[in-house]
């Protein structure tokens, strides 16, 4: 099979996966014990024309099954649902918030991988020496460390204590810059501290990662020989074991995209990001179903694809990867 | 034990050392890490503070009349806004976590035990079915259905939170089960359990999980600290019970003062760090001292 082939067939496997994933999110609101227009009503104070419309709308006096089939059909068609606490179509809230999202994951990933894997290929070089136990530890401490408390701390002293830094939103309001150039360095400034606190705690996990598959690597006979055919050790750590120890990581990153997302919801709560996971917790505390359950469409298609790309990744620089 | 044949046992007396010599290997092996042991008295002290709350501070509720007071000698980690000693909040806390801790790993081992044992034993379409559940489950945020879920509920309390958080995190511990029986399945003891009629069922829980109850142990310590963190979460982004003393809602309370009372975010985020940590180190010192690796 060649390369092509096995895109092509990674893509029709995501098919099946996709409509589970409509049954699930399609269950998880619905089978629940609790009437979502109750709860909705109770919350956010419906009118009752309002009820008549969603129930007309959604198909709410219908059987479960068909309920499910005019939403599936909906969002086959690219219509996520429709807010009606917002009274705006899902995508339109969805849409806004995509760009600041990925802005913050891609900024607390990249500096993270890069830090985790210098970090985390010291330690294993320098296996059982002071510095290996010192970074272990304090990997042990990012991994065991609450990510919004560290934000929370980090707002504590950064933004309440010492007033170097804004403590939440992305840009200052009410102001207008004289040039692109300060706006810009307005945003980075909000960036900085929610970007600080995923970076701790992502590279506490790659480290570990890294560190592992490098120390495993470099038991490897092939390491072996090539220290013995007299390669330099810069060569051998660099060339030979690097390379092999970096491709379990390559899909660990692909597919811890949904557990960065976790991470990364609760830190735009925090820092008052508005990305989706704001957008989410916001949304989750009106109750408002409809833009939840497009909301968890659109997270679970990027996991998707970020899975898919980090599987062809892996197959295109690791020649041993059979596929099928 | 009882219904286990004598020959069979005397059989397993030959060739191994017995359950509480293996034990004491262990031990000793655990002791020798400091950082295991360090972990050890964390938890300990952790699961002490929450089973004697009760009577270490009985009036965890009562306003002293001093609203967010720091630190001082008759509270020593302050007092919260509602006149209340952050002291004896986080003491309560404490059982809260430690109870969450748990539970939620005992239902996250029911369900992800049995369907690793079933997936990776009988294989096939059964195995196939589930393993796709569980990669779905796996690869999806977490928080995102928790929220998902949780929205459902009105004011969930902490017995919601802990059964949805245990029903969403078997995956990983259901995987790893899985290829531990995908490989025990061929081995010889249990080839010669099979050539004496023994039924699947017999070996499934006789014969193979006694053999990989230690990567059991291993997984679910180190499963203990995402549940009490997650729940802390939850509790923080306002699911579950506002009254409560969990540590999530005393932090989210907390929020509210960081610019006025900054012991009100400080001590229950420490208190939930040092706990995660325990038993984080634990469950690192137990997969050295049974020499465990993960098999995915």
């Amino acid at each position: 099979m060649t390369m092509k082939d096995y895109v092509i067939r990674r893509i029709i496997v995501i098919i099946p996966t996709f409509l589970l994933i409509t049954v699930l999110t399609f269950a998880f609101v619905h089978l629940a014990p609790g009437d979502p227009l109750a709860i909705m009503q109770r919350r956010s104070k419906l009118t009752p024309e309002m009820k008549e419309m969603i129930t007309r709308d959604l198909g709410l006096d219908q059987p479960l099954q068909t309920q499910y089939l005019i939403w599936l059909g909906r969002l086959l068609r690219g219509d996520l649902g429709f807010s009606y606490l917002e009274k705006r179509p899902v995508w339109e809230l969805i849409v806004v918030q995509v760009p600041l999202t990925l802005e913050l994951m891609l900024v607390a990933e990249t500096i993270s991988i890069i830090v985790a894997v210098v970090l985390g290929v010291i330690a294993a070089v320098k296996h059982y020496s002071i510095y290996d136990a010192l970074a272990s530890l304090s990997a042990l401490l990012g991994y065991s460390i609450p990510d919004f408390w560290l934000g929370l701390i980090f707002i504590l002293i950064f933004a309440v204590q010492l007033k170097w830094l804004p403590g939440g939103e992305v840009r200052t309001f009410g102001v207008s810059f004289p040039t692109p150039f300060h706006a810009l360095f307005d945003h980075l400034e909000h960036l900085l501290l929610p970007a600080l606190t995923l970076v701790v705690v992502w590279t506490a996990y790659l480290f570990r990662m890294v560190r592992s598959a490098m120390l495993e690597v470099l038991t490897q006979d092939y390491v072996t020989t090539a220290r013995s055919k007299g390669l330099k050790e810069s060569v051998v750590i660099y060339k030979h074991a690097l390379r092999n120890a970096l491709l379990p990581v390559v899909t660990y990153v692909g597919y811890s995209i949904g557990f960065l997302l976790s991470g990364a919801v609760v830190i735009e709560k925090v820092f008052d990001w508005t990305g989706l996971g704001k957008l989410m917790v916001d949304r989750a505390e009106v109750r408002d179903f409809p833009t939840l359950m497009g909301l968890s469409i659109v997270i679970a298609i990027m996991v998707l694809v970020a899975n898919l790309a980090s599987d062809i990744a892996y197959a295109a620089v690791d020649p041993r990867i059979r596929y099928d | 034990m009882n219904s286990r044949q004598g020959s069979e046992k005397k059989n397993e007396e030959v060739h191994r050392p017995s359950r509480a010599t293996r034990l004491f290997i262990v031990w000793r092996k655990l002791k020798k890490s400091e950082l295991a042991v360090a972990g050890m008295g964390i938890v300990v002290f952790m699961s002490m503070l929450a089973l004697l709350a009760p009577l270490i501070a009985p009036n965890y509720l009562a306003s002293s009349g001093r609203y967010r007071y720091p630190p001082s000698m008759e509270n020593v980690f302050g007092t919260d806004n509602y006149g209340r000693d952050l002291l004896s909040l986080v003491i309560h806390g404490a059982r809260i976590s430690i109870y969450v801790g748990v539970t939620a790993v005992l239902i996250e081992l029911t369900i992800g035990v049995s369907i690793g044992m079933i997936a990776g034993y009988f294989g096939g379409i059964i195995d196939e079915i589930l393993m796709r559940i569980t990669d779905l489950i796996l690869t999806l945020p977490t928080i995102m259905m928790l929220i998902l879920i949780l929205s459902m509920f009105e004011g969930a309390g902490i017995d919601v939170i802990i059964m949805v958080m245990g029903i969403l995190g078997w995956p990983f511990l259901a995987r790893v089960v899985r290829s531990e029986y995908l490989s025990l399945r061929e081995a010889t003891y249990v080839e010669a359990a099979r050539s004496m009629g023994a039924s699947n069922w017999r070996i499934i829980v006789r014969h193979i999980l006694p053999n990989i109850l230690s990567v059991i142990i291993v997984l679910a310590t180190m499963d203990i600290p995402w549940f009490i963190l997650y729940e802390a979460t939850l509790t923080f982004l306002g699911f579950g019970d506002p009254l409560s003393s969990s540590w999530g809602v005393l932090l989210q309370n907390g929020t509210l003062y960081l610019d006025s009372a900054w012991w009100i975010i400080t001590f229950p985020g420490l208190a939930l760090l040092v706990t995660s940590l325990g038993f984080n180190l634990l469950g690192d010192g137990l997969r050295d001292a049974l020499d465990i690796k993960v098999r995915e």
